[in-house]
């Protein structure tokens, strides 16, 4: 199977509007009349059914057009043509992008910043205590005093970034890290911080970020969902509502693929498969089906969105064979598979707590799936850990989080190599974080409670600056001080480097205007390179 | 301290008290020369670094001013912002500006993004305590500008719509309706041309489609066809409009609006089962042609209206409208927070909704492009702030009460029966007890027998000895088991020797255990006696049963194994009269309540109370409440003169504002839905928003036309349709045409009826209505109709977790209103076809088309079962294909198929049983049916 991917967004003239508008973008488009060529016959073969898409393809606008277009068609038809009726097609950005596309590692349940990317000496100090600047942070459980972090920091790369013993393989790639450590949300709750996180609300009423940025940009590869979000069997914490498109069309809803251990490619994305009619057969209905369709408008006119319809059958038709390739893991070679601990006694690790647990296999997998996925022109993947929120260490904070780091810090190392070595990581922005970080205090003997008031993410690849830390908690880890970056500021940020603008990017619904961001939000230029 | 920044402390603080009076403004002193250098030197480059990006006017003039303040001035300074003034000169400690730069309060922290260094702050510090010498002394002007009520009421959608007499027009053959005229005379203006009439085909699909979201059958068309009587089509559009399915289409259209839901976004929360009641009702208003005003006075306020008393059904179910709204999470999130959220939710959906504004933007801020200043959003909130949503019984007062007195003698007189039970139980147990030696004697003679295997009449046995059958069983059960009571422990012995003896006959022994046994027992049970004595009893005060004999009365008598327990069942049996009796009247007359109840009626979330005033929120922060807000109705759509010393605003004053005769917008916003859900575009096209965001309205006369005619037909919805429906515009071919196109390609002149794709509903239930195998059922609990053969994701399954809403139907045949619509696991599919996002007001659907619907038209198990039964209902028709292919066609397309069409039709059939069609499970004639049901022609509204 063959990928055609552009190797840059296709820049098209602009729009009328001045920034990507609501609703009336697809209201202008449904109403324009065009002539379809009447050529595109639906008993021929597939050759020349693409030559004859070549052909009329001024009157069908672009629709779908993407995966089977070069280059300069497409960029010969946005000097002549209105903008295409379809919603997924790559579109015009507000400024240069250095990303392209995002992966979310989403560590469900929030790890302590304390324990991996912001260490903090004066919790030795002053250990078992309560000092005054900490005493009015409430967070969702009573904490007692200071419980300094039982892991080792040390420096790494040519940054000398500071990173703990619990991320040795991440630590490798230090100098590609921007570790923000003054990160703040608003609430110690997890389905609301969840919420924050990916939609910018606490309460589950607005679209995710990975719909704004599909509503914004589009999509690379039509074959494949734009929004794709991988977990093993079972939901995270507020399940699919963290990646809902909420009130913007159904198209940008985060598709989930929450896959076990042993899958068929094929079964992957639903519907995808035909079970009632071989390829073949299936392939006849369809010039069948066409053959109706060309007959309908013949009878009435030509019609844009039914010949968008036409189109968009023929592309589900190939979506069938393309996105059960970029699945398919039989490809990848033993060594990849071996990088990302995917082989021999590692393959068996499991991270185990309370609240759910997770497994490399699952999790490894998922990071190499998302490689194929960029590589195939993906917006946006997210990849949570496994169901629940299996890094929420209430207890045994040491133990589960050396337990769970072990089980993920090989795959993400092997994902940043991975993509450097391709080139991908340029243009990819990685983002590795929970929904808040934890207190530097106690919660029962060896237990964190989840905190708000500061936690660390960090950002690699796509237009940010690596080896540099940015922001700064209090003495203790408990709260950001210095240049704090709210989750509005991140998502700001995240577009930014997307090249989108924040302030920009709104959705007209049902006459309102909406933003990720909503009042919300400064762009944190300080991190970009 | 110095005298000067006394004065000037002072000053500042009667600025604060005092805002409104003319001058009062004093400022300090001009500063000194030290001062100026030091405001020069330390203070203003600080300002400008950390402070003047979004506090300046060159902030207003790029649109990132924050927080109203301005430190780029003195009077900015002073004057403050949303939160206050900034400072108060000489006092650091209460001066806003040095707290938010000491990072004291979480909520108010400046400059946001980092704590300024120790040294700068305490520059700021020393400023304000020298009495924040200010040498700036430009105004700023405009930054807060004030809304100008009176001028905006000019403003095309603020003023009372007004009737217009029809336009004259060339074509004056063409218009059937009035409205034509309106919208032939725009057409002439502008060049274009009607296009033909549609086919008596088209339009009965259509109309059939507009109004019931279901195709026509064949024998449907086949009659409008054939009726060549005057009034054909006003006999369709009567049988359409009184069809229960009416109310089901144009039912949803409101659901999209009230965001309606079955259960909340939030894990904390279970679903709401009785969702579905609101749902009915509003399907039902529909049907019944409830007049709209009515239909929304209900809706905000059913329960404090007047009647109609007897129907509590129509006055409360409707309350749906808002108390099915969204509630978020409390606790840790924040109280204030989530309830302010909840209030934006309910102003939004009115406004949007109802109103066509979007008040709630005036949330944090006056609103930008419409007269809506923050306060009003707050005046309007009023009507539901206070408000508690508790479950509301759906019945009337009397109804309720009833079944509050039904309960009550329930649970009276269950008490009552239990506790004559429990008396009877112990009094007769200890009627027995006073026999316990003849027991104790009779049972170890028995159980000898029974161990032997001897026969003995039991019964006889013990009429004989004068004994209960039932309490001898019990006794000899006793002594056959083992057991450490001790009152029973030398009884136990004997037994067991009488057993190993073989002995039936009464020892001396066991005749002196009788007696001693005996003994015990009447001096237990007098000392029972003795301890029941009323405490107040001073001659012979209650004394304390010891522990030994509570123990022994225990183990012969009031436990559940102790051979003297009655257990219920046997109580009755063993009773004498008059307590027989007795019993069986208590429990006859239970019995007969009961049978007889006073029924509840369902339970639905409802509202009560609300209206209290509020304060306004400093830039919607529920945590600064800033100014009051006079509650009441917004003043751009009240007459100018209204007072505003309200000091509530029941939500019954807020339906009556917004039904009002005189509000401008109410029937404007209502009748552009109706239009927009006829042609595809409202008059208006964004139906939500009449302000000046929103588009102007194409053809303003006929919209204000249409909506004077609304009031004046008592706000009859019917009406309106059959307005539409019989007008030549509504009329009109959906074909193209090549000169109109030019002029008016987006056909907002209507020059023809737009095409249209159906949405997902009407499609669905449409691919069911075809395969014959549509449930048409009305009303009723929400059901999951999750496509089967769909994948759940394991180990969570939302509906069967939170119980309740269990696939009741797993084939999943009823109309597509009837699913579960959830706000927590929305349904993908439905989403994927643009269903509306239940948690926000929706005005319009949004129409997209891509590859993954497809996928779901190609290869779904719902779409191949519905071509199945599709396919099965063609083949049981007798004869040949062409008559298969003809019905086939009528049914799908509501037309008979072309030469063409049959032709290639037949060849299809033919190719695929030759090619080894047998070796897929989809039959050539199944491919047929699913080839015809993933058409265009199938998808899209002629």
């Amino acid at each position: 199977m063959i990928f055609i991917r552009f190797a840059s967004v296709i820049y098209r003239k602009k729009p009328v509007e001045q920034h990507v508008s609501g609703q009336n973008f697809f209201i202008r488009q449904a109403q324009q009349g065009t002539v379809l060529a009447q050529d595109s016959g639906p008993f021929d073969p597939p050759v020349s059914r693409r030559a004859a898409l070549c052909r009329s393809f001024n009157g069908l606008g672009a629709i779908g057009l993407a995966a089977v277009l070069s280059k300069e068609l497409l960029a010969a038809e946005a000097t002549q043509s209105p903008p295409a009726a379809n919603p997924l097609s790559s579109r015009v950005v507000h400024f240069p992008a250095r990303a392209k596309r995002v992966i979310h590692l989403w560590m469900n349940g929030a790890p302590s910043q304390v324990d991996t990317f912001d260490p903090k000496p004066a919790l030795q100090k002053f250990a078992g205590q309560r000092p005054e600047t900490t005493k009015n942070l409430t967070t969702e459980n009573a904490t007692g005093g200071l419980m300094p972090s039982p892991f080792r920091f040390k420096r790494y790369g040519q940054s000398g970034l500071e990173i703990s013993e619990l991320f040795p393989e991440v630590a490798r790639h230090a100098d590609e890290l921007c570790v923000i450590r003054s990160m703040h949300t608003d609430v110690p709750v997890h389905e609301s911080s969840n919420w924050m996180m990916f939609t910018g609300s606490i309460q589950p009423n607005r679209p995710s970020w990975g719909s704004w940025l599909l509503y914004g940009l589009g999509t690379e590869n039509e074959n494949l969902p734009g929004f794709i979000v991988l977990g093993e069997q079972g939901q995270p914490v507020n399940g699919p509502s963290n990646w809902s498109s909420r009130f913007l069309p159904g198209i940008y809803q985060g598709s989930q693929v929450a896959l076990p251990v042993k899958y068929q490619p094929r079964d992957v994305i639903p519907y995808l498969q035909n079970t009632q009619l071989s390829p073949i057969t299936q392939r006849r209905e369809l010039d069948f089906i066409q053959r109706l369709n060309a007959m309908h408008l013949e009878r009435r006119g030509a019609e844009n969105a039914m010949s968008a319809r036409i189109q968009s059958l023929e592309m589900a038709f190939r979506m069938e064979s393309s996105a059960a390739d970029a699945f398919d893991l039989s490809q990848e070679t033993e060594e990849t598979l071996t990088t990302y601990g995917l082989t021999g006694a590692e393959a068996d690790l499991v991270a185990t707590s309370g609240d759910g647990g997770f497994r490399r296999m699952t999790f490894g997998r998922n990071c190499l799936l998302a490689r194929r996925l960029v590589e195939r022109g993906v917006r946006v993947v997210q990849i949570y850990c496994g169901k629940s929120q299996p890094w929420d260490h209430h207890s045994g904070n040491t133990e589960s989080h050396r337990n769970h780091a072990m089980v993920v810090d090989r795959p993400i190392a092997a994902l940043l190599g991975d993509l450097k070595q391709r080139g991908l990581l340029d243009e990819t922005l990685v983002l590795w974080g929970g929904e808040f970080g934890r207190t530097p205090t106690s919660q029962g003997n060896d237990g964190r409670d989840h905190n708000h008031h500061g936690f660390t993410v960090w950002l690699a690849g796509g237009g940010v600056k690596g080896g540099m830390t940015w922001g700064a908690t209090d003495d203790f880890g408990f709260m950001a001080v210095e240049n704090r970056v709210h989750v509005h500021d991140l998502h700001a940020t995240m577009l930014h480097l997307m090249g989108l603008d924040h302030e920009k990017l709104t959705y007209r619904y049902s006459g309102r205007d909406f933003r990720l961001t909503d009042v919300h939000g400064h762009v944190v230029q300080e991190i970009i390179a | 301290m110095s005298p000067q920044s006394l004065f000037c402390g002072l000053t500042v603080l009667c600025l604060h008290l005092f805002p409104g009076l003319p001058g009062t403004v004093v400022f300090a002193d001009e500063p000194d020369a030290a001062q100026l250098e030091f405001f020069e030197s330390s203070v203003r480059p600080l300002l400008i670094a950390h402070c003047y990006k979004c506090h300046s006017q060159d902030a207003v003039a790029s649109n990132a001013l924050r927080g109203g303040l301005l430190l780029d001035s003195r009077s900015g300074v002073l004057a403050g912002g949303d939160s206050g003034p900034a400072l108060v000169a000489g006092k650091p400690d209460e001066s806003l500006l040095i707290h938010s730069v000491l990072y004291t309060n979480e909520n108010l922290q400046m400059p946001p993004d980092g704590r300024l260094q120790d040294e700068q702050i305490a520059i700021l510090q020393k400023w304000v305590e020298m009495g924040a010498p200010d040498p700036r002394t430009s105004v700023p002007a405009g930054a807060k500008p004030g809304i100008d009520l009176n001028a905006a009421r000019s403003q095309w959608a603020f003023r009372k719509p007004q009737r217009t007499a029809a336009p004259q027009v060339q074509n004056s053959e063409w218009p059937q309706q009035e409205l034509d005229y309106f919208v032939l005379a725009a057409m002439e203006q502008r060049g274009l041309h009607p296009v033909r009439t549609a086919t008596r085909q088209e339009l009965i699909r259509r109309a059939t489609f507009d109004l019931l979201g279901l195709p026509p059958t064949p024998e449907e068309i086949e009659a409008f066809e054939n009726d060549t009587q005057p009034g054909a089509w006003d006999r369709v559009i009567d049988r359409l409009l009184a069809s229960p399915h009416y109310g089901e289409r144009w039912g949803r259209y409101w659901l999209d609006v009230a965001r309606y839901a079955d259960d909340q976004g939030n894990s904390f929360l279970t679903p709401t089962p009785t969702a579905y009641l609101y749902r009915d009702w509003v399907v039902q208003a529909f049907n019944q042609d409830m007049p709209y005003d009515e239909f929304l006075r209900l809706q905000i306020a059913g329960d404090e209206i007047p009647g109609p008393a007897d129907n509590y059904v129509t006055r409360l179910a409707g309350l749906g409208f808002q108390s099915l709204g969204p509630q978020f999470r409390k606790g840790a999130a924040g109280e204030a927070r989530a309830k302010a959220d909840e209030l934006e939710d309910r102003v939004d959906t009115l406004s949007r909704g109802i109103l066509g504004l979007t008040v709630s933007c005036a949330r944090c801020h006056d609103h930008k492009f419409d007269p809506i200043p923050t306060r009003d959003y707050y005046s309007l909130a009023a009507a539901y702030n206070g408000v508690e949503w508790p479950m509301q019984m759906l019945a009337s007062p009397e109804a309720i009460e009833k079944h509050q007195q039904w309960n009550a003698s329930m649970e009276q007189q269950t008490a009552a029966l239990k506790a004559f039970r429990e008396s009877q139980v112990l009094l007769t147990g200890k009627a027995a007890l006073q026999k316990i030696d003849a027991y104790a004697s009779a049972a170890v003679r028995m159980l000898v027998l029974r161990k032997h295997n001897l026969p003995l009449d039991e019964q006889q046995f013990a009429a004989h000895e004068g004994l209960e059958l039932y309490f001898l069983r019990r006794w000899v059960a006793v002594l056959e088991k083992p057991g450490d009571e001790p009152v029973l422990k030398d009884l136990r012995t004997l037994a067991t020797a009488a057993v190993t003896s073989a002995s039936v006959a009464v020892s001396p022994e066991l005749q002196l255990q009788g007696t001693a046994l005996k003994s015990v027992v009447v001096e237990a049970l007098s000392a029972l006696d003795a301890s029941q004595r009323p405490a107040n009893d001073a001659a012979n005060p209650p004394v304390p049963l010891a522990p030994e004999r509570e123990q022994l009365l225990k183990s012969l008598w009031k436990t559940n194994e102790a051979p003297f327990f009655v257990e219920d069942a046997e109580l009755s049996g063993l009773l004498a009269e008059p307590a027989k009796t007795q019993l069986a009247d208590l429990q006859n007359s239970l019995e007969n309540l009961r049978k007889n109840p006073a029924l509840p009626g369902p339970l639905m979330p409802g509202i009560r109370g609300g209206g209290q005033a509020m304060r306004v929120f400093v830039r919607g922060n529920p945590e600064q409440p800033g100014e009051p807000a006079p509650p009441g109705f917004l003043r751009i759509l009240s007459p100018p003169d209204t007072k505003s010393d309200a000091a509530t605003f029941s939500r019954l004053q807020l339906a009556q504002a917004v039904t009002s005769p005189d509000n401008p917008l109410t029937a404007r916003v209502f009748v552009n839905r109706i239009w927009l859900y006829h042609f595809g575009r409202g008059i208006v096209s964004t139906p939500g928003n009449f302000g000046k965001l929103g588009s102007p309205p194409t053809h303003p006369e006929l919209l204000d036309t249409l909506a004077v005619q609304f009031m004046e037909s008592g706000w009859s919805i019917k009406s309106l349709h059959r307005r539409i429906l019989q007008s030549a515009t509504w009329q009109l071919s959906s074909l193209q045409d090549p000169e109109n196109m030019t002029i008016d390609p987006a056909n907002e002149f209507l020059w023809r009826m737009s095409p249209r794709r159906l949405d997902v509903e009407a499609w669905r239930d449409a691919l069911l209505s075809v395969a014959g195998t549509l449930d048409p059922a009305i009303g009723g609990a929400s059901v999951d109709q999750t496509t089967p053969g769909v994948k759940e994701v394991e180990g969570f399954n939302f509906f069967t977790r939170l119980n309740g809403f269990e696939a009741d139907n797993p084939q999943g045949r009823r109309r597509t209103l009837y699913s579960v619509i959830s706000r927590y696991t929305p349904n993908a599919t439905l989403t994927l076809f643009d269903f509306p996002e239940p948690n926000v007001t929706s005005d319009q659907r949004t129409a997209t088309m891509v590859p993954q619907q497809q996928l779901f038209v190609l290869n779904s198990p719902f779409m191949m079962e519905v071509s199945r039964q599709f396919a099965k209902r063609l083949q049981s028709i007798p004869g040949e294909n062409s008559q298969r292919l003809m019905t086939a066609w009528k049914l799908a397309y509501g037309r008979p198929p072309s030469e063409e069409e049959l032709k290639v039709a037949e060849e299809f059939l033919l190719a695929t049983a030759e090619s080894g069609g047998t070796q897929d499970p989809l039959t050539p004639w199944e491919q047929l049916a699913h080839s015809l049901l993933a058409s265009n022609e199938f998808f899209f509204v002629p």
